[in-house]
């Protein structure tokens, strides 16, 4: 059900708030053993929060998301809910504010089931990296979910929530939708504060929607976008209106496809991905080959640029203000050392160390500034491919969902895994990922929408337009 | 053997905003710990740093008072270090873009001190160490505060250089409204980079910086201290350590804190979270407008305009608050060297005897300037006028009432004193046939006498002139 068909069954009385909330956490009890979808699940304040949101809907006077049961990632901060990043660092972390984002959300009343697990500080592409276990894909619990807002795709994928908040830095709210056979949309860099929102990498990290459209995450962005004094970096050009070209006719876009994305992906990713492109051939879309000949580098400057802001970012969790403490040692450092040493996992201690590397005087020129030229050249191209095309096709991600484990122990494989999504992060483009196939594993296989900046609408209608001819497979909810 | 220092500084000055420089917590010295902290400047997790864009007016105010440019672009960046004093683990500052860039002041002797950079950055909090219980505590009240950091060019080479640069930057700050420049508060933190050479050479020696200097006197005897200290390294043959030194105050020494290998490496990196700070042209002449009148400014019109001595100039300007009532006084009485004199003088005495502020005071500067207009027209005379100061200071009041009151009008009767002066000099022939014989020394015994016969209500002026008139 969509969440505009859930919106008037509420509006209607057809189904109440509470027992909508209701439903929604029974399910969660019964099959999130299996997915670990949840860190938290609120079940009080979720039905605290329907049944205020009853009254406002009784009273006449329901926005979009009143009564609306949503997932929220756990780097997102909520008020009184504990928010930990997956982290030991933060286990019993309790924000005294809300994000921007949830501020937005409570203020339209909408009901919040939970706070969904992810890679440790949004750390990852699997969701095994969390302190509180790892996150199963409910189509076939031998595999990962993706991530790092694999606790995000796998809540809508298993029908634990209608929509869900995540973040993305990298491809953290696309290649796990893509992974789990749901649709999530990663807004323009600015276009939702990152007040509240734990921070990964600054540049780069920007809240986003799944859902189970892209209707849907259009539907949700609209109530969460805009201007927000407490972040410079967000923009008053995000205006909401996300869903209007939906339905529109969209046979006069051009839609560019990439060739370095398909160069790296596997033959049945490829393969569903062109597949898609002759279908919005078939509607008279034009189909424009092009090239974004930087790819090659985009990881490395990736990693770099994200690892050093991280690395400044997790300074802050010294064991002296809050969060995880040692109780080993005798001096300041000790304790800064020791409570680091425990509190953190290995793929987050990792970064740490990297970025750092990074910025070391001496390597800064040779890794950090290079990143950053590379960084404006990969701008540069995406102008250049835009003057040329309104969106870009690319697969999500270069495979399916992996089995669980079977790259633990090779990072730069896991790393090079992302490159079909970080361009985007490094552009600050907005970008939407939707179902466009199933592998031989039987496995969802992802393509990805990529919009001028702020241009969320096109992106939105161009997806909604494919998936109504798309038959999704649901998985066993 | 004698060398040559070479000095360079780093002054830290808090800004006179209302409130921090990336949150909203109030500004302010003092107070109980952790009572001015917010999610924000004590760096909870999730929240970002809003800049303060009064914080980004005064540093551009301090560079208009340095004579620096104020550059159209300017931005942040991240400073990283571990310290329990500082809550997110890196300081935001502006590293590769500063807001203000090649000013320079001129010092005593006429030497000009380049100064290369102003920046903005956050200051950290405190920590308070209790050894009696054995643990140490952290105030964050002072996380956040905005400071502006003046670097120099290596340009000093004597302690009055150093020292009359610090008293300017102070001065002329305090009158932008920048910084209120109280070294004893912290308000104005100084840092002294120090080398030295034997005298002719051109290449610089291996510096220490000190640290911990909270007052002018203590950066001239930190730098004696050390000139004398790497000169006896020197002396020996051994070699000066890069490294940085704390001034203790007690010993009247430094002490190594750390050394070059042991200094951190910042890791620098633009700060993601804030943008740029970009001013067009106009607005940068629209903040050069609202400059007030600096120090040397108000040195100048003193001495050029009001005529005065240049030491009863500088005096004056000293604080910023005296020179701001002395202008008040003689807007109303253009009697520049006589409020001069008056507030030099007999306020000045006052204030010092008293521990007073000229801020606190009983009178206005308007009752000056009318003490100075009946001193001036001799209604009362200039010994009056110090005593109705006195009066004024001790009790407040309204002058020509006091005037009045203690019989300090003057009488101006020329013909009325011809007879009692021609009595005086009768009763006092001899002294007067000795005066005219030469003895010029009784002028003085004669006028006293007359003085003294006159009364107290007479004018001293009028009876010297008559007194004069009569003795040719």
């Amino acid at each position: 059900m969509s969440l505009q068909e859930l919106r008037n069954r509420l509006d209607n009385r057809e189904i109440g708030a509470v027992e909508l909330a209701q439903d929604y956490l029974n399910k969660i009890k019964s099959r999130d053993g299996a997915v670990n979808s949840y860190i938290t699940v609120c079940e009080d304040l979720a039905l605290e929060q329907a049944r205020a949101a009853q009254a406002v809907i009784d009273a006449g006077s329901s926005k979009a998301m009143t009564g609306i049961p949503l997932s929220v990632k756990d780097n997102i901060c909520t008020n009184g809910v504990r928010t930990t990043c997956a982290s030991r660092m933060l286990e019993n972390f309790v924000p005294v504010y809300d994000a921007t984002a949830i501020e937005r959300l409570r203020a339209e009343n909408f009901v919040m089931l939970g706070k969904t697990n992810m890679d440790e500080f949004a750390m990852g592409g699997s969701s095994q990296t969390s302190y509180f276990g790892g996150v199963k894909n409910p189509y076939n619990t031998d595999r990962v979910t993706g991530g790092s807002s694999g606790g995000a795709a796998a809540s809508v994928a298993a029908g634990l929530c209608a929509a869900a908040l995540g973040s993305d830095t990298g491809g953290s709210v696309r290649q796990p939708s893509a992974f789990c056979g749901v649709t999530g949309l990663k807004p323009t860099y600015g276009a939702v504060s990152r007040w509240g929102l734990i921070a990964f990498a600054s540049s780069l990290d920007q809240i986003g929607v799944v859902a189970g459209s892209a209707f849907d995450t259009g539907y949700v962005l609209n109530s969460i976008c805009g201007y927000d004094e407490n972040d410079a970096t967000s923009s008053a050009k995000a205006q909401g209106g996300y869903t209007e070209l939906v339905g529109s006719d969209i046979s006069k876009l051009k839609i560019g496809v990439p060739k370095e994305f398909l160069d790296g992906s596997s033959g049945e990713v490829k393969a569903a991905v062109l597949k898609a492109a002759d279908f919005y051939k078939s509607l008279g879309c034009e189909i424009i080959e092009c090239s974004l000949p930087s790819l090659e580098y985009a990881v490395s400057a990736y990693y770099l640029i994200s690892s050093a802001e991280a690395a400044a970012n997790l300074s802050r969790f010294d064991g002296i203000k809050y969060g995880y403490r040692s109780g080993l040692g005798e001096s300041f450092n000790d304790l800064i050392k020791n409570s680091r040493r425990e509190g953190f996992g290995d793929e987050v201690k990792r970064r740490i160390m990297l970025g750092n590397y990074a910025l070391c005087s001496g390597y800064y020129d040779a890794y950090y500034n290079n990143a950053r030229r590379i960084r404006t050249q990969i701008r540069r191209e995406y102008c250049e491919i835009f003057k040329k095309c309104d969106v870009i096709l690319t697969p999500t991600a270069p495979t399916t969902a992996y089995k669980i484990g079977e790259q633990e122990n090779d990072p730069v494989k896991m790393y090079l895994a992302d490159i079909c999504t970080v361009t985007v992060n490094i552009a600050g483009l907005p970008a939407i990922s939707t179902t466009c196939g199933y592998g031989a594993d039987g496995m969802p296989i992802g393509m990805s929408l990529t919009g001028r900046a702020f241009d969320e609408k096109t992106i939105i209608a161009v997806c909604d337009r494919f998936e109504r001819e798309f038959d999704r497979k649901e998985c066993g909810k | 053997m004698r060398y040559q220092p070479v000095m360079g500084l780093e002054i830290h000055c808090e800004l006179l905003t209302n409130s921090k420089v990336f949150c909203t917590c109030r500004n302010e010295f003092g107070g109980g710990a952790n009572t001015r902290v917010c999610p924000r400047c004590s760096g909870m997790p999730g929240t970002l740093p809003l800049l303060n864009k009064g914080a980004v007016k005064l540093a551009a105010k301090a560079g208009f008072a340095t004579n620096c440019t104020v550059n159209n672009y300017s931005a942040f960046d991240r400073k990283n270090y571990f310290y329990p004093d500082l809550p997110k683990a890196y300081q935001i500052t502006q590293f590769e873009s500063p807001i203000c860039t090649d000013g320079y002041i001129d010092v005593v002797g006429g030497k000009r001190i380049r100064i290369n950079r102003i920046h903005i950055e956050e200051d950290a909090g405190k920590l308070v160490h209790d050894d009696y219980e054995g643990v140490s505590m952290a105030d964050y009240n002072r996380c956040g505060v905005p400071l502006i950091e003046i670097v120099t060019e290596p340009d000093f080479r004597t302690v009055e250089e150093v020292q009359d640069f610090v008293i300017q930057i102070g001065q002329r700050l305090k009158y932008a409204g920048v910084c209120d420049a109280r070294m004893e508060q912290g308000s104005l933190r100084v840092d002294v980079n120090i080398s030295i050479m034997p005298y002719g050479s051109d290449e610089f020696g291996t510096r220490a910086e000190i640290k911990n200097l909270n007052s002018v006197k203590s950066i001239g005897r930190a730098i004696e201290y050390e000139i004398q200290r790497q000169s006896e390294i020197l002396d020996k043959g051994g070699k000066v350590m890069q490294e940085t030194r704390r001034y203790n105050e007690n010993h009247d020494d430094t002490k190594a804190m750390r050394s070059k290998e042991e200094a951190h490496d910042y890791r620098y990196f633009p700060e993601p979270d804030i943008p740029p700070v970009q001013f067009t042209d106009d607005e940068i002449e629209a903040i050069r407008k609202e400059m007030p009148e600096l120090p040397h400014q108000r040195f100048e019109r003193y001495t050029a305009q009001y005529k005065l001595p240049e030491e009863d100039a500088r005096l004056i300007i000293a604080q910023k608050e005296f020179s701001d009532f002395y202008d008040e006084a003689v807007k109303i009485t253009p009697e520049y060297k006589l409020i001069a004199n008056l507030m030099l003088g007999e306020i000045s005495h006052l204030i010092n005897e008293t521990g007073a502020d000229i801020t606190e005071v009983k009178f206005s500067p308007a009752d000056i300037a009318k003490v100075a207009q009946m001193a001036a027209a001799d209604t009362v005379s200039k010994g009056s006028a110090k005593e109705i100061i006195t009066i004024l200071f001790n009790e407040g009041g309204n002058p020509e009432q006091i005037a009045h009151d203690k019989g300090f009008i003057m009488d101006n009767d020329a013909d009325g004193l011809d007879g009692i002066i021609d009595e005086v000099l009768k009763a006092n022939a001899d002294a007067v046939e000795k005066y005219k014989e030469g003895s010029t020394k009784l002028f003085g015994f004669i006028m006293g006498q007359a003085i003294k016969a006159c009364g107290k209500g007479a004018n001293p002026g009028l009876i010297k002139k008559t007194l004069t008139e009569k003795l040719k």
